[in-house]
C-alpha cells in the first residue's frame, strides 16, 4: 500500500490505509481521510478533503497521474516500491555468459574491446536445433569470446566474459 | 444483549490509588519493553550499519501493511534469563498483515547476538510456528542468524522441542498447505539453511543474505577448500545455479516489496464461519481497567467490570447469573466476534464447575470461541467439598474443556493458581494464544502458601530433632523461600520462559483477543469430542 | 481563376484552421500526412489525405518536389502553405508557378526582398519609413565592427538571414563587440548558412507591435489594425492581443497607416504582416514584413470579423479585397494564447508525451485552434505548439478574464503544457496594467513560474485514490485489521 510519488521534482513515499470510514492517505507526516468519487465530465471526480469537496480532472497512464486541478495541470510520478528491478550485482555470475546447454557458435556480433548495452546480443548459438541469442547481462566492455563461429563448446563452457566493472 | 451496569466509583480513593499502583508498573513494563526492542550495545548496531542492514523493527514495517496491527508475541521472552543478555530471545514473532492477508511472522534480531539462536529463542520460535499450525497461518521467516548460540547447545539442539521441531513444523505446514515465505537478510547457516529450503517460497537478499550448511570457515577446516561467501551461498549462485533460492533481491526495500508481491500470490482463505456483530466500541472507557484492578492482588474484583471494558458495547448477555456465581458465564462480542466468556469471581465450587462444563459444551454447540479471564485461587478444598464430588465436577469441567473444539483463548488477569489454572484453560490445554497482565501470578498455589508450606516441613523437621525454633528462626528459613517464590510465581517469570504469549498492558487485550481470535478462524472448527464425563 | 481544390501544405492547427475555411468556401481540401504522424485534428476535416515520406516528418514537409507532386496528384489548382515550413520560400513559388498550381501568398520577388531582412530594411528606408539605427555588414564587411560602435550601445546583432530570434545577440559594452560578433557570425552560419550579421541600436524595454495588412496585388491595401505582442519567452510570441493597450488613437493610426504604406510600396498580394519594435517613447521602427499568415491572425479576425485564410483564397483566385479600409474597424478586444507543450519551470523545455485526456474550453467569445486530438503523441518532431486559444471580449479586462477562464477550463493531460504559466501571466499585475515589453516574461520569470497554492495535499490524496492497485490492496485488508490501524502492543 505504498507508493513513492513525485510532483515537480520532489518525491513523497505515501501509503493508503483505511479506517472503515473511508481511506487515510499519509504522507509528508500527516493523515489525510480523503474520498474520490466520480462526477460529470470526461475524468471528472469529486475529491472530499478536509471537508473540502474538490472538482478535478484526473486520468492515470502507467507511470503517471495527471490532474487538472483549479485550472492547473500536474503531472504525478507515480513508483510502486514493489515494480524496483534486480540491479545488476557485482558478483562474478554477472560477467559471464555461460553454456546453457552445449552446442556450436553460430555467429559472434561483439568481440574483445567492444562496448555492450545491457541486452544486446554477443552471439548466437545453435543447440538442440535451436538457435538462442545470448546477449549481455549488463552494459560493459566485452573481454573475451572464447569460441569462434563453427566451433563446439560444452555445457557451462564460458562463451563471453565482460571487463570488471570499474569502481 | 444488555450493556453491563458499572458500579465503578471513578472518584474513590480506592479506584484512584489501583490507578497509581497499575499505571507505575505500566511504565515500569513499556520501560522494559522498549529496551527489550531498541536498547542495543553500540557496537552491535555498528555492525548492522556495517553490514548493510537494516534492523529487525524496520524490516517489519517494510513488510506489514501499513496502517495495520502487529500482535507481537513474548515481547519480554528471556528478560529473567542468560543474565538479560538476550532481549527478546533475539527474535521477534507476531501476527500481522501482509497483503491483506494475516500471517504469522518470525524475524531474527540480528542486532542480539548476530541472531543466534538460544534455548528460549528456539522455544519462541517453535510456539510461533505451533500457532501458524493450528490457526492454518502462513508464515514469513525473515532469516539473520548466526546459527545455535554453541555454549549452551544442548538447550538448543537435542531434545523433541527444541531446534528440529522448528524444522519439522516447517514440514507440517507444507504439508497442510499453508505457505511459507524466507526472506534471507544474513547468513543461514546448517540448520538455519533450512529454514529458507524448507519454506516454499524464499527471497535472497543479494550482498548480505546467504545460505550454506557450512560456511567458508568450516568448509576449509573440513576439506581445505577455500572459498567466498557470496560464491559459496550467495544470492547468485543460489537463484540461478543450485536452486535454492528463489528470488534474488538488489536491496532491503526491494526484498520486502517482492516478499510482499509473493504473499499477494497466495490464495486467500476460507475462514471458518463463526456468529458475528457490526464492530462496536466498549461503552466503558479500557483504561479503568488500571482503577479496576485492586493493587492488592488478594482483594477481590468483579469480573464483569473487567469484561465491561473488553468487549463490544459494554454487552453481555449472562448466562446462569444466580447460579455457580463464583464463576461468570455469558456471551459477548470483541471486535465483532462473538465469544463465550469464562470468568473467575472467586474459587471454583461444584456448581460454578458444572456450570463451566455446561457452558463450554454451549459454546461447542453454538460454534462460539471461548475466552477465559483468570483470577483464580483454585478449587474449594474441605471435607464437606469433597464429599460434594468437587474433584469429580472439576474433572467435569476439565473434559469438556479438553474436548472442545471451538478456539479458546486466555487472559491471566490476576492469579493463576493450581488446578483452576487447568480449569480456566492454561498453558497446557492448548489455548490458541495465552496473555497475562502484569501484575498477574501464575503458580501451583499462592506465594505465602507456598512459602508457609515449605517453611512448614523445614519446621516440623527441626522440632522432630528437638529443636525448638524462635520467630526470628522461623522467618530466617521462611523469608528465603517466601522471597523466591514469589519471584518466581510473577508475571516476568512466566513471560522469560514463554509460559505465555506476553504480558498485555489490560487496555490491549482487546485488541490482542481480537487478532488471535480472527487468525484463529483460519482454521476450520471441527466438532468436539468429549471423553467420559464422571458423572 | 477560381480554385476548386485546395492543397494544405502544413500541418497541425493552421491546417485545420485552413481546412475549415476552405470548405466552408465550397472548396476540396487535401491534406498531407507523413507516416508518423498521428491522425490530427485536419486529417479529420479534410476531404483527402496525401501521404507524404522523408526521413522525419519536418523533412518531408520541406520537401518541395514531393509537395508539389503531391498537389499534382490530388488535382489541387492550389496550395496554401500556412506559417512555417514552405510559407516564406520563393523557390517553393516558382516550382507551384511551374507546375501550374497557384500559390496562395504573395509573389516570389516579395518573398525574396522580404526575406532578405538587409534588403527589406534597405528598401523600407529608401522610401522614407522608419528604421533603427544600424550597420550592415553587406555595404562594407571590412569597417563593419567599427560603424557597429558608432551605432551606440546597447546594441543588437542579427544574422542578416536570420528570423524567429536565432542567432540575435544584445551586446552592453564595446569590450565584448567582437567577440560577440564572432558568435553570433558562428550561430547564423549553423541556423542558416549565412554568416553575414547586421547591428542595430537595441531599443531598451521595446514593445512587439505588428500591423495585418491585405493587399490585391494590384496596388490596393488596406490594413486590418494592429496586434501587441510583446509577451515573448526566447524571442517567440506566446500571448498576443488586439488592439495594443499601448497606443492611442493617433500612434494607432500612424502606425497602421506605415504599415500599409510598406505594403503598397512592394504592391503586396495577400495577407502579411508588417512588424515594427515601439519604444516606450511612442517611436516604432520597421523591424520585418512577414509575407504570410501569422499564427497570431485569429486576434485580428476577433475584433475586425474578417476571415483571413477566406481574405487569402479570394485574393488568390483574382478576387479583390472584400472591405474598404473605412469599413475594417476594431470592435472590442481579443487575446490568443499559445499552448504549448512545454515546461515553463523548466526554461520552456519541450514536453513530450501522449495526451491522454482532452477538453477544449466552450463559451460565447472563446475561440480555440487546434491541431491534437485525445490520443495524440506530442514529439518533439514538430514545433511545441498544439494549439491556440483565442477570445474575444467587449473590453481588455473583459477579454482577460474571459481569457483566464477559458485557459483554466482548458485540460490537456499526459503532457505537460504551458496552460498555468499563460495563465499566471495574465494574473500579472503588470500584464492587467498593459505595462510590458519584450523581456516582460524574462524579468518576471520567478513570479511567473513560482509554484501556486500548495496543494500537495490533494494531488497526493488523487493520485493515492486513483491507483486502483492501491486501493485493491487496501480493500483486501480485513475490516478490522483496518479498523484497528498501525496497532502494537
Amino acid at each position: 500500500m505504498r507508493r513513492l510519488l513525485e510532483i515537480r521534482g520532489e518525491e513523497f513515499p505515501i501509503w493508503l490505509a483505511h479506517t472503515g470510514k473511508g481511506y487515510v492517505v499519509h504522507a509528508r507526516g500527516r493523515a489525510v481521510h480523503c474520498s474520490l468519487t466520480r462526477s460529470h465530465g470526461k475524468g471528472a471526480f469529486l475529491l472530499e478533503l478536509d471537508g473540502r469537496s474538490i472538482p478535478l480532472r484526473l486520468t492515470v497512464s502507467k507511470t503517471a497521474t495527471f490532474i487538472h486541478l483549479y485550472g492547473r495541470a500536474y503531472e504525478i510520478g507515480r513508483t510502486d516500491p514493489a515494480d524496483q528491478q534486480v540491479e545488476g550485482g557485482t558478483g562474478t555470475g554477472q560477467d559471464k555468459i555461460l553454456a546453457p546447454m552445449p552446442g556450436v557458435v553460430v555467429s559472434v556480433a561483439a568481440g574483445p574491446g567492444d562496448r555492450v548495452g545491457k541486452g544486446q546480443t554477443i552471439l548466437v548459438i545453435e543447440s538442440m536445433k535451436l538457435e538462442t541469442t545470448l546477449s549481455a547481462p549488463r552494459d560493459g566492455v566485452v573481454a573475451e569470446v572464447p569460441f569462434a563461429p563453427g566451433e563446439g563448446f560444452g555445457l557451462k563452457d564460458i562463451l563471453a566474459r565482460l571487463a570488471p566493472e570499474e569502481e | 444483549m444488555r450493556q453491563i451496569q458499572s458500579r465503578i466509583d471513578v472518584t474513590a480513593g480506592e479506584y484512584r490509588e489501583n490507578y497509581v499502583a497499575m499505571t507505575r508498573r505500566l511504565k515500569e513494563f513499556h520501560a522494559h519493553q522498549h529496551a527489550a526492542r531498541y536498547e542495543r550495545p553500540r557496537r552491535d548496531l555498528d555492525r548492522l550499519a556495517r553490514q548493510n542492514k537494516l534492523s529487525v523493527r524496520e524490516r517489519l514495517e517494510l513488510l506489514l501493511d501499513p496502517g495495520t496491527p502487529f500482535l507481537e508475541f513474548s515481547t519480554l521472552a528471556a528478560c529473567r534469563a542468560y543474565d538479560r543478555t538476550v532481549p527478546g530471545a533475539g527474535v521477534v514473532t507476531g501476527i500481522g498483515i501482509v497483503q491483506g492477508r494475516e500471517v504469522a511472522i518470525h524475524a531474527n534480531d540480528a542486532s542480539v547476538k548476530g541472531g543466534a539462536w538460544y534455548p528460549l529463542t528456539v522455544k519462541k520460535i517453535v510456539r510461533l510456528l505451533d500457532i501458524a499450525i493450528e490457526n492454518r497461518l502462513p508464515v514469513v521467516h525473515i532469516c539473520d542468524s548466526a546459527g545455535g548460540f554453541l555454549p549452551l547447545q544442548h538447550g538448543v539442539f537435542p531434545d523433541r522441542y527444541l531446534g528440529g521441531r522448528v524444522f519439522r513444523n516447517q514440514t507440517i505446514l507444507s504439508r497442510m498447505n499453508v505457505p511459507q515465505l524466507a526472506i534471507v537478510g544474513g547468513h543461514c547457516t546448517a540448520g538455519g539453511a533450512y529454514v529458507p529450503a524448507l519454506s516454499d517460497y524464499n527471497i535472497i537478499i543479494e550482498g548480505s543474505g546467504a545460505i550454506f550448511l557450512g560456511g567458508p570457515p568450516l568448509v576449509k577446516a573440513a576439506t581445505g577448500e577455500e572459498v567466498g561467501v557470496q560464491e559459496l551461498g550467495g544470492a547468485i549462485m543460489h537463484t540461478s545455479v543450485s536452486g535454492t533460492g528463489d528470488y534474488r533481491a538488489a536491496s532491503e526495500t526491494h526484498a520486502f516489496a517482492l516478499a510482499r508481491e509473493v504473499v499477494s500470490q497466495w490464495k486467500q482463505p476460507q475462514k471458518a464461519v463463526i456468529a458475528t456483530a457490526p464492530i462496536e466500541e466498549p461503552f466503558y472507557d479500557p483504561r479503568e481497567l488500571y482503577g479496576i484492578i485492586p493493587k492488592d492482588r488478594k482483594t477481590q474484583f468483579d469480573m464483569r467490570e473487567v469484561i465491561a471494558r473488553i468487549v463490544d458495547g459494554s454487552r453481555f448477555h449472562e448466562y446462569q447469573p444466580d447460579y455457580g456465581t463464583s464463576l461468570v458465564c455469558g456471551f459477548a462480542h470483541i471486535w465483532g466476534f462473538k465469544v463465550g466468556i469464562l470468568a473467575n469471581n472467586g474459587v471454583l465450587f461444584n456448581d460454578s464447575s458444572l456450570k463451566a462444563a455446561h457452558f463450554i459444551q454451549l459454546c461447542n454447540q453454538n460454534r462460539t470461541p471461548l475466552v477465559f479471564f483468570q483470577n483464580i485461587t483454585g478449587f474449594m478444598v474441605g471435607r464437606q467439598y469433597e464429599e460434594r464430588g468437587i474433584t469429580k465436577d472439576g474433572a467435569k469441567m476439565l473434559m469438556a474443556q479438553g474436548g472442545s473444539a471451538v478456539p479458546k483463548f486466555t487472559v491471566i488477569a490476576n492469579a493463576s493458581y493450581g488446578a483452576g489454572n487447568y480449569g480456566m484453560c492454561g498453558r497446557a490445554w492448548d489455548g490458541r494464544t495465552l496473555f497475562m497482565w502484569p501484575q498477574a501470578e501464575i503458580g501451583v498455589m499462592g506465594a505465602e502458601q507456598a512459602a508457609n508450606t515449605m517453611a512448614d516441613v523445614k519446621i516440623r523437621q527441626l522440632q522432630r530433632e528437638g529443636k525448638e525454633l524462635t520467630d526470628a528462626e522461623i522467618a530466617a528459613i521462611r523469608d528465603p523461600v517466601l522471597e523466591r517464590y514469589k519471584r518466581d510465581v510473577e508475571a516476568y517469570t512466566s513471560t522469560s520462559e514463554i509460559w505465555d504469549d506476553g504480558i498485555l498492558d489490560p487496555v490491549d487485550t482487546r485488541n490482542a483477543l481480537a487478532i488471535s481470535i480472527s487468525a484463529a478462524l483460519n482454521a476450520p472448527i471441527g466438532d468436539p469430542h468429549y471423553g467420559v464425563f464422571r458423572m | 481563376m477560381p480554385i476548386h481544390k485546395l492543397l494544405v501544405a502544413n500541418r497541425g492547427e493552421i491546417a485545420a484552421r485552413i481546412v475549415r475555411t476552405a470548405r466552408a468556401r465550397g472548396l476540396a481540401v487535401a491534406v498531407l500526412r507523413h507516416r508518423n504522424e498521428l491522425t490530427g485534428s485536419a486529417h479529420l476535416i479534410a476531404d483527402e489525405v496525401v501521404e507524404v515520406e522523408g526521413p522525419t516528418p519536418v523533412a518531408a514537409y520541406l520537401d518541395i518536389d514531393q509537395i508539389v507532386a503531391a498537389a499534382r496528384r490530388v488535382c489541387a489548382d492550389a496550395v496554401h502553405p500556412g506559417y512555417g515550413f514552405l510559407a516564406e520560400n520563393a523557390a517553393f513559388v516558382r516550382a507551384l508557378d511551374a507546375a501550374g498550381i497557384m500559390f496562395v501568398g504573395p509573389t516570389e520577388d516579395v518573398i525574396d526582398l522580404m526575406g532578405d531582412k538587409v534588403r527589406a530594411r534597405a528598401f523600407v528606408a529608401e522610401r522614407g519609413f522608419p528604421v533603427a539605427p544600424a550597420a550592415i555588414e553587406d555595404d562594407d564587411p571590412t569597417n563593419f565592427v567599427e560603424r557597429a560602435r558608432v551605432v551606440g550601445f546597447p546594441l543588437l546583432i542579427k544574422p542578416s538571414a536570420g528570423g524567429g530570434g536565432k542567432g540575435m545577440r544584445v551586446v552592453r559594452e564595446d569590450a565584448s563587440l567582437e567577440a560577440e560578433i564572432e558568435t553570433a557570425r558562428r550561430e547564423g552560419k549553423r541556423y542558416f548558412g549565412d554568416g553575414r550579421l547586421f547591428a542595430e541600436r537595441y531599443i531598451e524595454r521595446p514593445r512587439h507591435i505588428e500591423v495585418q495588412v491585405v493587399g490585391d496585388g494590384r496596388g490596393n491595401v488596406v490594413h486590418c489594425w494592429e496586434r501587441e505582442c510583446s509577451i515573448q519567452r526566447r524571442f517567440q510570441k506566446i500571448i498576443e492581443e488586439t488592439p495594443s493597450p499601448a497606443l492611442n488613437p493617433e500612434q494607432r493610426a500612424e502606425i497602421c497607416k506605415t504599415a500599409a504604406g510598406i505594403a503598397r510600396a512592394v504592391n503586396y498580394r495577400g495577407a502579411g504582416t508588417v512588424e515594427f519594435i515601439y519604444a516606450p517613447d511612442g517611436a516604432f521602427y520597421f523591424l520585418e514584413m512577414n509575407t504570410r499568415l501569422q499564427v497570431e491572425h485569429p486576434v485580428t479576425e476577433m475584433v475586425t470579423g474578417i476571415d483571413l485564410v477566406a481574405e487569402q483564397l479570394r485574393i488568390a483566385a483574382g478576387g479583390g479585397l472584400s472591405h474598404a479600409q473605412a469599413e475594417i474597424r476594431q470592435t472590442g478586444h481579443a487575446i490568443e494564447l499559445r499552448i504549448c507543450a512545454e515546461d515553463a519551470s523548466a526554461d520552456f523545455r519541450p514536453a513530450i508525451g501522449e495526451v491522454l485526456l482532452m477538453e477544449e474550453p466552450q463559451g460565447p467569445g472563446v475561440r480555440v485552434d487546434s491541431g491534437i486530438l485525445e490520443g495524440s503523441k506530442v514529439t518533439t518532431d514538430f514545433d511545441p505548439m498544439l494549439a491556440k486559444l483565442i477570445v474575444h471580449g467587449p473590453d481588455r479586462a473583459a477579454a482577460i478574464a474571459r481569457a483566464r477562464a477559458a485557459v483554466q477550463d482548458y485540460v490537456i493531460l499526459g503532457v505537460t503544457t504551458n496552460t498555468g504559466y499563460l495563465d499566471a501571466i495574465l494574473a500579472h499585475p503588470r500584464f492587467l496594467a498593459g505595462d510590458v515589453s519584450t523581456g516582460f516574461l524574462a524579468e518576471e520569470a520567478p513570479v511567473l513560474t513560482a509554484p501556486g497554492d500548495d496543494v500537495t495535499d490533494i494531488l497526493l490524496a488523487a493520485a493515492a485514490l486513483s491507483d486502483v492497485r492501491l486501493v485493491r490492496a487496501v480493500d483486501e485488508i480485513p475490516e478490522m485489521h483496518r479498523l484497528m490501524g498501525a496497532w502494537r502492543n
